[in-house]
């Protein structure tokens, strides 16, 4: 199950998180997506020492814990997807389309010319598009 | 009445834009606007203004181009814009319908808007009439050949409503003036 996502911007600013889990545990996920944040860095810049080119914005598992893994996917533009799953066996491929997918709808959103680039994301239509494609994850 | 045929045609014939930067491209100005005059009434004004400028340039452009001839009466005006206008500027079409008793007054529907692709208005814009451009164009190029008509939106999906639907009414037709006489 698809605990929580969440998009980090360019300067490590927190653009979106959505959980999944119920109860009160943004916090905690809020800790979670800020933990992995160090591990983006660490991933980039040891793909940029070894020069090898990121065509592949995904980025694969970026740690384990005991209840839960994190996984993440970079953009061009240095904009950060995680998401936070309670499933320990999962395919790298579904997550690679889920991570597609939610780009294209973040692409989406920030294609509206009411939303300022930079700014935290507000709006209910992505929330939704964003829950259905949480919902229908593992289906394709 | 117009087969949809002459409308692919005028469509066909002119040169196309990429649609996201087409409406990327609205949605900016539309934000400027709203920046610069920041009262949501003066923007629905102003795009009103800015349409209707651009009809009244737009329907020479429409007139050589689509290949129609002159309409006897409002109804097919009205199923020419719906056809043929969008078809050819916009790439959709309209459906016409909801005429009162006389024929003066009618809706448009916008089976799609290319306008409106990405937006969602923000709960501070919410008197915002985003394609009040569209109604001001209709006005200028109908007022060009002589029909003073009244366009107004009636429904649109941005503020909650099911449809984009246009309300079009014909308040006169203007008789041509010469600006000579006949026995001069």
């Amino acid at each position: 199950m698809i605990l929580c996502v969440a998009i980090v911007g360019q300067q490590n600013n927190p653009l979106y998180l959505q959980s999944f889990a119920g109860g009160d545990d943004v916090l905690k996920f809020h800790y979670i997506v800020h933990c992995s944040l160090d591990v983006f860095d660490e991933k980039a810049s040891i793909l940029r020492r070894t020069g090898t080119n990121l065509n592949d914005n995904f980025l694969g598992l970026l740690y384990p814990a005991e209840d839960y893994k994190v996984y993440g996917y970079m953009t061009n533009t240095r904009v950060k997807f995680v998401l936070v799953t309670s499933d320990l066996e999962l395919k790298d491929l579904d997550i690679k389309t889920f991570f597609q997918r939610f780009h294209a709808a973040y692409i989406d959103v920030t294609s509206n010319p009411f939303h300022v680039p930079g700014k935290r994301i507000a709006s209910p239509m992505f929330r939704d598009r964003v829950k259905t494609i949480v919902s229908s994850f593992g289906q394709l | 009445m117009a087969p949809a045929k002459p409308g692919d045609a005028a469509f066909a014939n002119v040169d196309h834009v990429n649609a996201e930067l087409f409406t990327l491209t609205y949605g900016a100005m539309v934000r400027q606007l709203l920046t610069d005059f920041e009262d949501v009434e003066e923007v629905n004004k102003q795009l009103d203004t800015m349409g209707y400028n651009i009809g009244i340039r737009l329907i020479d452009d429409f007139l050589s181009k689509a290949n129609v001839t002159r309409c006897s009466e409002f109804r097919e005006t009205a199923d020419v814009i719906a056809k043929i206008g969008f078809k050819m500027f916009l790439g959709v079409t309209a459906t016409v319908s909801n005429w009162n008793a006389d024929f003066t007054e009618c809706s448009l529907v916008l089976d799609d808007n290319p306008l409106v692709d990405f937006v969602e208005l923000p709960e501070t814009c919410q008197g915002l009439y985003y394609c009040n451009v569209l109604c001001g164009v209709i006005r200028g190029a109908l007022e060009m050949v002589s029909m003073r008509t009244e366009v107004k939106w009636a429904r649109d999906m941005l503020r909650g409503d099911d449809a984009y639907e246009l309300r079009l009414k014909l308040i006169e037709h203007v008789a041509e003036e010469y600006p000579y006489k006949d026995d001069d």
